[in-house]
Order: C-alpha cells, then sequence, then structure tokens
C-alpha cells in the first residue's frame, strides 16, 4: 500500500517536474530573450505588422530596411498607421537603419486589402537606377508584390516619399522574386491564371522599370496552359548567378514535394519563348527530388566554395554548394520536420545532398511552445562579410540561427538568438477536440544581413524588426574583430 | 452538382456506415483495403472497394491534406482540383473530361471533376477527383473503375457521406484552424 502510495507522489512529482520544463518554455512578455554568440542592437515594432521579407540597402549616407508584410489579422485586418492616423492594409514599412541601435521609422506604404497570405505586399527587391542599364541614375528602385495580384515598382529614391513607377497586373499568387541589378532581368514569381500552376515564373526586362518588357513565361513541363496530367510542384522562389554565373537556381514546394532545378540562365532568356515542354525542357541542367515530405522555400547557390578537409586532393578542392531551406506551415509540428540541406552540385548534371541542420528540438521544447517550429528562410545577401562563411536561418518559434558553412559537408550552428514576445505578439492555433487552444510565441519570419554584419530579423506573429550582431566565438567565425 | 442535395439526403436518411466490413444497404457496399499506394508527402489516407451496387469493383481513395495555402480563396478552380485531388497516384496521364463543378459535402465545399486515366496497355478508365477545403486544410478523394463518372461521382459521394467518414474526417481535420 505505502509503496503504492509513494510510488504515486514520486509519478506525481515528475509529472509536475515534466510539465513545469514544458510550462517554463512558454514565452512570457518581459522575460529577456534567449540568445547565445549573438545580441540585440535595436528593434522596431513595425506598426505591429506581419513581417515577410528585410532586404537592406546602402543608400546616399544611409542605410534603409525595406520590409515586405503579410496581410492583417481577423482581429485587425488593417493596422492603424500612426504617421497618418489612418487603418492601412499590411504593405511596405521602410525603415532608417543608419544607426541600429535607433532604427527609425519612415515610411508605410499599403498594399493589397486581404488577411494573411490573401493581402500585403510580402517580397521586396531594390536596385540603383545607376547600376541599371536603363535607370534613371537618380532613382532608387523598389520591386515588390501587392498582395498576390501585381507587381510594383517603385522610386524610393527618398525613402520618405516613395513614387509609384509601374505595376504588372493581373496575375494571382505572386510571391518570392529575384532581380538582377546589373542587367534588369527580373525573375517574378506570379501566378499567371492561364497556367496550371498557382505559381511560376514570369522573365521580364526590367532594366528600364519605367517601360517593362516581358520576356517569356517559364516552368515545369505539365504546368503550361494546355496540358493534361499530373501537375508539377510549384515554384517558391529562385535566385540567379547572373551573366558571369549563367544559371538560375529556382525552388519548387514548401512544405512538400520539394525540388531543386538548376537552370541555364542564357538559354532561360534567349531560347524559344513558347510554352511548348519542349522548350520548358530546354534550359534546364538538372533537377534534384528533395524528400517528398520537404520542400524549397530558399535555394541560395555558393560557387566555388573552398573545403579544407578537401584542400590536398588532387580535384575536387573547392565545390559548388547549394543551402536549401524548407518552409514550415503548420503549428505545433504537425508535419514532418521543415529544415536546412546542404547540396553539392559542382557536377551539375548529378547534385547530391551532402548534409543537413536542424534545430534540435529538445533544446527548447518548440513543438511546446505554440506556432510554427522549423525552417522558412535564409539570408540572401552575397555580401563578403558572411558570404559562403555564415549563413543565417529563421527557425519561428526557435528565432535565427547561426550557422558556421565554411565546411557544407558538417554545417554547426555557432549561434542563436530568440526574440522576447511583446504585447503585439499574435496567438497562433491549433484545434484540440474541436476546439481552439492557442499560444503565443515569436516566429521569426525572415532575416537578412547588410554589409556591415548586421543580422536583421522579422517575425510572423507581428512583433517587428530585430537588429542583432554577433558576439564572441560567432563573431570570429566571420572574422569579424 | 444538381445530385448531390438528392444523394446527401439519401444518405443521411439510410445513415450508411461502410466500416471495416461491407454494409449491405443498397447502396454501394465498401470494404476497406490497404493504401494501395507508396508513402508521398502526405501521410497516407484510407482506401475502399465497392462490392455491390452496381459499382463492383470502383475504388475509392480518400485523405486529409493539412496545410493549404489557399485558406482564404479555398479550391477556387479546376486547375486546383487537377493538382491536389491524388489522381496522379493511379497514373500521372489523366485528362479532364469537361469543367469541374462547385460542391459541398458536410461542412466543406470545394469541386469535383471527371478525368479519363491512361491505364497500361492502352485502356481508358474513367476516375472523379473531389477536393474540399476547410480554411488552410483540403480533404481530396478520387474515385475509379469501370463505370461511367457520373456514376462514380455518385458512388463516391455515398462513401464521404457516411457517417464514420464523415466523423473521421472531422477528427483528421481539427489538428489545424
Amino acid at each position: 500500500m505505502w509503496d503504492h502510495v509513494r510510488g504515486g507522489a514520486i509519478a506525481m512529482a515528475c509529472l509536475l517536474a515534466a510539465l513545469g520544463e514544458v510550462f517554463a518554455q512558454q514565452q512570457k512578455i518581459g522575460a529577456p530573450p534567449e540568445a547565445q554568440n549573438m545580441r540585440l542592437v535595436g528593434a522596431n515594432d513595425l506598426q505591429a505588422r506581419s513581417a515577410y521579407q528585410p532586404t537592406i540597402h546602402h543608400q546616399g549616407e544611409r542605410w534603409i530596411a525595406y520590409i515586405g508584410h503579410h496581410g492583417g489579422t481577423d482581429e485587425i485586418p488593417a493596422p492603424v498607421n500612426p504617421q497618418t492616423g489612418k487603418p492601412e492594409p499590411n504593405g511596405t514599412s521602410i525603415v532608417d537603419v543608419t544607426d541600429p541601435a535607433q532604427p527609425k521609422y519612415l515610411r508605410h506604404i499599403p498594399g493589397q486589402e486581404g488577411k494573411y497570405e490573401s493581402g500585403g505586399a510580402q517580397m521586396v527587391r531594390i536596385c540603383d537606377g545607376k547600376a541599371l542599364p536603363k535607370g534613371d541614375r537618380n532613382a532608387v528602385y523598389m520591386l515588390r508584390t501587392f498582395g498576390g495580384e501585381a507587381h510594383e515598382i517603385w522610386d524610393v529614391a527618398s525613402p520618405e516619399n516613395p513614387a509609384l513607377v509601374t505595376r504588372i497586373g493581373g496575375l494571382k499568387d505572386t510571391h518570392k522574386n529575384f532581380w538582377e541589378c546589373d542587367t534588369g532581368i527580373a525573375f517574378l514569381v506570379s501566378g499567371n491564371p492561364e497556367w496550371r500552376t498557382r505559381r511560376m515564373t514570369q522573365v521580364y526586362d526590367l532594366s528600364d522599370p519605367a517601360h517593362p518588357v516581358k520576356i517569356r513565361d517559364f516552368g515545369l513541363p505539365g504546368q503550361e496552359p494546355g496540358s493534361t496530367g499530373a501537375v508539377p510542384t510549384e515554384l517558391h522562389g529562385p535566385i540567379s548567378a547572373g551573366p558571369a554565373g549563367n544559371r538560375v537556381y529556382f525552388g519548387y514546394g514548401t512544405n512538400k514535394g520539394g525540388f531543386l532545378q538548376i537552370v541555364d540562365r542564357e538559354k532561360l532568356i534567349n531560347g524559344p519563348k513558347e510554352p511548348t515542354p519542349e522548350n520548358l525542357r530546354s534550359p534546364e541542367i538538372a533537377r534534384m527530388p528533395m524528400s517528398a515530405m520537404n520542400g524549397a522555400h530558399t535555394t541560395f547557390p555558393m560557387k566555388d566554395m573552398p573545403i579544407a578537409e578537401f584542400a590536398r586532393d588532387k580535384d575536387g578542392k573547392t565545390r559548388d554548394i547549394v543551402m536549401i531551406v524548407d518552409e514550415a506551415i503548420l503549428n505545433e509540428c504537425n508535419e514532418p520536420r521543415q529544415m536546412v540541406w546542404f547540396a553539392d552540385v559542382t557536377v551539375e548534371k548529378l547534385p547530391m545532398m551532402i548534409s543537413n541542420y536542424t534545430v534540435k528540438e529538445a533544446s527548447g521544447n518548440f513543438c511546446e511552445r505554440g506556432g510554427r517550429f522549423g525552417a522558412h528562410s535564409s539570408n540572401e545577401s552575397m555580401a563578403a562579410v558572411y558570404y559562403k562563411k555564415m549563413a543565417f536561418i529563421s527557425f519561428f518559434n526557435a528565432g535565427v540561427r547561426a550557422l558556421d558553412i565554411r565546411d557544407p559537408y558538417h554545417p554547426t550552428e555557432v549561434g542563436y538568438f530568440i526574440p522576447a514576445i511583446t504585447a503585439a505578439t499574435d496567438k497562433r492555433c491549433v484545434k484540440i477536440d474541436e476546439k481552439e487552444r492557442c499560444k503565443v510565441a515569436i516566429q521569426t519570419n525572415n532575416v537578412e544581413t547588410d554589409e556591415r554584419g548586421y543580422i536583421y530579423i522579422v517575425d510572423r506573429a507581428n512583433t517587428g524588426l530585430h537588429i542583432l550582431e554577433l558576439t564572441g566565438p560567432a563573431r570570429a567565425v566571420a572574422g569579424l574583430p | 452538382m444538381r445530385r448531390w442535395p438528392a444523394i446527401l439526403a439519401a444518405v443521411l436518411v439510410l445513415g450508411a456506415l461502410p466500416g471495416r466490413a461491407a454494409v449491405e444497404t443498397g447502396q454501394p457496399a465498401w470494404r476497406e483495403i490497404a493504401w494501395p499506394f507508396p508513402r508521398d508527402g502526405w501521410p497516407a489516407g484510407r482506401a475502399f472497394r465497392c462490392n455491390n451496387g452496381g459499382c463492383n469493383g470502383v475504388e475509392v481513395y480518400i485523405r486529409p491534406k493539412l496545410g493549404f495555402c489557399n485558406c482564404d480563396r479555398g479550391v477556387a478552380d479546376d486547375d486546383e482540383v487537377d493538382r491536389v485531388s491524388d489522381l496522379d497516384l493511379i497514373n500521372e496521364r489523366f485528362a479532364p473530361l469537361r469543367p469541374g463543378e462547385p460542391i459541398r459535402v458536410a461542412n466543406m465545399s470545394g469541386r469535383v471533376r471527371a478525368y479519363e486515366l491512361s491505364m497500361p496497355g492502352d485502356a481508358r478508365r474513367a476516375a472523379v477527383g473531389i477536393a474540399l477545403s476547410q480554411r488552410c486544410d483540403l480533404f481530396v478523394a478520387v474515385a475509379h473503375g469501370v463505370a461511367a463518372s457520373r456514376d462514380l461521382q455518385r458512388f463516391a459521394a455515398t462513401l464521404v457521406e457516411t457517417n464514420e467518414i464523415r466523423r473521421w474526417v472531422q477528427s483528421a481535420m481539427q489538428m489545424r484552424p
């Protein structure tokens, strides 16, 4: 009897301890951020708008952050802009981050009405007019999506007073574009209503942003108008290596059926343009399928990486690597783990996955914290400060993770930062026994870096922008003083 | 489309249950079989074969797909049915027979579309794809067999509308609001 009582008490104590451990991982307003080898420099609430892509641009003497937003929430479809006193559908935030400790909110450009993924202006890329072959030398151009229905180009030379230059409309599900500033060639992620897929590529010549010239539609055979049968996985986003690299790396899928497609840029731009299966196949060099349980949100190329371990090998001392980042989309781990993969594409026809990285779930009980846990995106800046040395991965409720990727066969985490939640942080819910159960957790959505080495992370759950810097050993990995 | 309310009413009256064993109700009697496809990006669903009611040999595969990007728009067009309704599990070569139709089943709305599947040996077989959405999740069904596509649609409806399947779908799809 006594043994039973004592056993029960021990079991109860263990249960309470376990529950305490779980609850201890729940974020609380006022609690400090969690960090290792990363430090908060400054922050801005971005008017409590759900944020997607940040792009940081050195503009004259200033550093300006352009941040795309998802649509509003059920509770607040159009947050009030304190600068105008009016509710505005989420669009693009423009923030002066010249002093990263004191970021200054300059302007909000409203986006498309709509909630969550149905509105806003998620994507943003910047090119100087003087870099573009036919741009106005005094202009700074911002390419952004407008909800799902259009792409827009704004002149943001005066970031406080942006002016609309042009719009490419009549689309659906526009998303993660890429724009080559030295040529003006843009790979626009669009949904052409005539195509069978939600998202595909529209290649444009935006060398004169005021006069966009469409080059072609591009996608996978089976996605084009008039085709039948199975429809291949939709596009998520491309990254071009430009005319010198002559490759475009396309990522398909979100959290399912993903693959990397390596495309000959020259053939893509100058090849036959009619969207026949043959013409769509022609520029493809290789297609590397991933597990059907993962998608490819970001495909970030790093060519000619010296691999220290291979330094004395007669061949293969350097490798061409593509880092592939999946996107988690379901709350509280209701899907296969979405993570980071490294592919060796040195032999382009036969790319091979060589390594991977994920945050250890048990390191923070992240499946219990609420919201999404898993990878979403990486920094895409190719500035020398971090390129081929470090990668920063947004990992939703696990914040941002800093990876040492100098040996891409063995990527290693060297730091992380999980911002504190605020009163603005939005809840994330799951249904249990037909009732909604909601939790509040940080949802670090996207990340970008600048040439100075600052790291910018933004939150999908309305917590705003956090500007970070590396400390300690992580700083040494990048060679920073 | 016009047949669905009548089918729904009939099924509700009959309260047909597929169960693990065939149930004789005058309606198609469904026997659950093993999921016949290799693992893909989604967890396996449930598979059924009809044993009577003029639908002998017709098979229906159903499964929820949690995590669908068109949370507001839902299954808005026929291309969406082509993409998501699991026809490619049977054969990647399929062609629509006609434009799809909007449908509403239980609390979900979506579209149904009839197809012709290319089978080995140049054989042709009718199939019906159904894609329904509830906010950010999908429920899909595909039926195929030696039957007219309109009949396949009717057979699939009798299965999807059974109390057991409705309960199963509800349970599987409540994982996410």
